[in-house]
């Protein structure tokens, strides 16, 4: 009954971690509200399922990845729900809540792995997986180059299109350059579009890695990293959202998220979950 | 009398200076006075603008160069400027290239966005407030009624104003590259002066949603307001309301900048830093110019404006190579006329003494006469007035055409046969400017 309780709260937080972007992204209350309750029954259920797992195995120390996963979600998702009761900081939940349902995800899959009933299933996701991480990098570089762009106009117009003595300029004749709002809205779009792409990416991608490591998967360098990039992606948006970042600074920091993705492509020779095929 | 202008633009002065030497409208008549009591200065008007400051004066001929230092000195002590800083922006011209100047200043062909319309009212209006002040006579009132005529001219007669970049239309391109699309950005205008009014219209024109206006005289901009179903703010909510808008236009008549870095980063920080366009057309500048580095704030200066427009200048070359022709002519007509009206004594004095003699040779017949009816003694005095008349047309012609060929010593020989008075300036050798009325002009019968 355990594995039930467990994929029921995995549900929750899975739900719980949507309904945090809007209540956090844009302040809505009815949102937050849910979110709290969202996360409040998942914790519950999460609460009740490592109590008959560890009674079951009449024993209170987990042993193995998967019973340590399950546990260390229910510690994280215990601390937030603690600071939430406290300060009211429902803003954690954008990066701890979509951490605790990883942490679930996979020990909810199955008692050791998940595998895929056929060759078949296992492609159709795989294709999924890729579609949608390949959707959330196009994004990203559409973001970063109307990003760069953005720089290039704002810098024609500070200039007041005309170069400082003994100064370039080279980007003086970019008159083509869309207006600095439009670049900004472009960026900001393509963003917002790559995120729940990346996220379904990353979520596909851990039962297709699980699949070869188990729970252990997580421990996997190209993993590690894709979870990274998908944590800096959020705070991007986050502070885009939260600090009304904008302009140059978000410019520079899509700029860093980009970066952090060849870092992600680059850590394929490393990796033992992830490989592409011989071509 | 001789013409000189002396003065300083957005050519040879950087918005810096011209800040400091601006002349607000409240004390331009005072300023005219001023000018009006230096040594030397018959006439004179003071036309002060965000782009140029410029003394136009009436001295005699044989005092102009004295003049000239005196004008010079002027603009030191009134401005309370060390020479050494004013004098290499300070042009000056005289007589002819005076005349040429005005022109071109009044037709919009010397202005910092050629062909603005703007610059013809701001004349008449240094030229009204010259004539309030009593410094006008009739050689800057012929100068001026010709120098606005000849700006209508050029502007209905080429295309230099219907393609018009103005100020403001740079103001919206340059909002445009910003912001996109204007629609619903909040304007706020500060200062209720007819620039503002002018790029507030481009703005709406193209969508732009909300028009706030403040001004320090709260009715001026409650009329401004209502022109653009606009809000009209107190000018002590300045700062809470600038934060609302998108893009501020200022142009008040503040010797110190209004608007500051620390007011730039208020705003960002009430607006969660979204940009703000701020458009200074005030001179003395009305924003700080180091507000401009933050970023989401975007500053422009009338220089900067200036610059930008720069760019347009050619597509409008052939407009503005047409209109400097049409200038030249007109400069030239009225150097001509100018030179008619010198030698209006000289005709006038021929006519009168045609007249004397006509009147006398009538009076000598006059018993020989007084048989004839009423009808024949009209067709006796039409017939003598035509034979005048015949013999008078060559030597005015003669007169008239030494006058526009500036040939002094021809003049001379023909006023000496003629027994005329003499009309040719022995100064400097060019033909005096008798104060005439144009009515009593040659040829007129």
């Amino acid at each position: 009954m355990d594995l039930l309780w467990l994929r029921v709260a995995a549900i929750l937080y899975a739900a719980a971690s949507i309904a945090v972007f809007p209540a956090v992204l844009y302040n809505r209350i009815r949102w937050r509200k849910s979110c709290i309750h969202l996360a409040g029954l998942a914790f519950f259920f999460h609460f009740v399922s490592c109590v008959e797992m560890l009674v079951q195995a009449h024993r209170w120390m987990p042993v193995g990845v998967r019973e340590v996963e399950s546990l260390l979600g229910f510690a994280v998702a215990a601390v937030f729900l603690l600071l939430w009761w406290l300060y009211d900081a429902i803003a954690l939940g954008i990066f701890i809540l979509p951490i605790t349902f990883f942490a679930v995800f996979v020990p909810a899959l199955a008692p050791e792995r998940y595998t895929f009933p056929s060759a078949g299933v296992r492609i159709s996701w795989l294709v999924a997986h890729i579609a949608a991480l390949l959707a959330a990098y196009v994004a990203l570089g559409f973001s970063l180059l109307a990003s760069v762009l953005y720089l290039l106009q704002e810098r024609r117009i500070k200039s007041k299109f005309a170069s400082a003595p003994g100064e370039d300029s080279w980007w003086l004749p970019f008159d083509w350059l869309p207006p600095l709002d439009t670049l900004e809205r472009i960026a900001h779009a393509t963003l917002e579009f790559g995120f729940p792409c990346m996220t379904v990416g990353l979520v596909i991608g851990s039962v297709l890695a699980q699949e070869v490591g188990g729970a252990a998967y997580f421990f996997d360098p190209k993993v590690i990293l894709s979870f990274l990039l998908w944590a800096v992606y959020v705070a991007l948006l986050f502070v885009r959202r939260s600090a009304g970042l904008r302009g140059r600074r978000a410019a520079y920091l899509s700029g860093a998220v980009f970066l952090v993705m060849l870092v992600v492509l680059v850590a394929n020779a490393f990796s033992h979950v992830h490989r592409y095929g011989p071509q | 009398m001789s013409l000189v202008l002396i003065g300083v633009n957005h050519k040879t002065a950087p918005i810096a200076l011209r800040e400091r030497i601006a002349i607000s409208r409240d004390d331009l008549p005072e300023t005219t006075r001023s000018l009006a009591a230096v040594p030397g200065v018959a006439e004179c008007m003071i036309v002060s603008t965000c782009n140029r400051v410029e003394l136009l004066v009436v001295v005699n001929p044989a005092d102009a160069p004295a003049s000239n230092a005196e004008l010079t000195v002027f603009l030191h002590r009134h401005f309370g400027l060390d020479p050494a800083l004013l004098a290499p922006h300070l042009y000056t011209h005289q007589d002819r290239e005076a005349v040429r100047h005005l022109f071109r200043v009044a037709a919009s062909l010397d202005s910092m966005v050629i062909g603005e319309p703007q610059i013809l009212g701001q004349v008449k209006e240094a030229f009204a407030v010259a004539r309030a002040s009593g410094t006008v006579g009739g050689q800057l009132e012929h100068l001026l009624q010709s120098a606005f005529a000849s700006a209508k001219k050029v502007r209905t007669e080429t295309e230099i104003g219907s393609n018009s970049v103005s100020i403001a239309s740079v103001a919206v391109d340059l909002a445009q590259k910003i912001f996109g699309s204007l629609q619903g950005r909040t304007v706020f205008l500060v200062g209720a002066g007819k620039m503002s009014e002018l790029a507030a219209r481009h703005l709406v024109q193209q969508g732009a949603g909300a028009i706030l206006v403040t001004n320090r005289t709260l009715d001026r901009a409650r009329r401004m307001a209502e022109a653009f179903q606009g809000k009209t703010i107190p000018f002590e909510q300045l700062y809470e309301t600038a934060s609302q808008a998108d893009i501020v236009i200022s142009s008040t008549g503040a010797p110190h900048p209004i608007f500051r870095t620390e007011h730039g980063q208020a705003f960002l920080h009430r607006r969660r830093n979204r940009p703000m366009f701020f458009i200074d057309i005030a001179v003395p500048r009305d924003v700080d110019p180091a507000m401009g580095k933050l970023e989401g704030i975007f500053v422009y200066d009338i220089d900067d404006l200036q610059q930008v427009a720069a760019s347009h200048l050619s597509e409008r070359s052939r407009s503005a190579i047409d209109a400097e022709a049409l200038i030249a002519a007109e400069v030239e007509r009225f150097h001509q006329r100018q030179l008619a009206v010198n030698v209006a004594p000289a005709i006038v004095a021929l006519q009168n003494q045609a007249e004397e003699i006509r009147q006398a040779e009538l009076k000598r017949l006059q018993a020989r006469m007084a048989s004839l009816t009423a009808d024949q003694i009209a067709a006796v005095d039409a017939l003598t007035r035509g034979l005048v008349n015949k013999l008078l047309h060559p030597p005015m012609q003669a007169l008239k055409q030494a006058a526009r060929e500036n040939d002094a010593v021809r003049l001379d020989a023909l006023c000496e046969t003629w027994s005329l008075p003499a009309t040719a300036n022995p100064e400097n050798g060019k033909v005096e400017i008798p104060q005439v009325n144009e009515n009593t002009q040659a040829g007129r019968p």
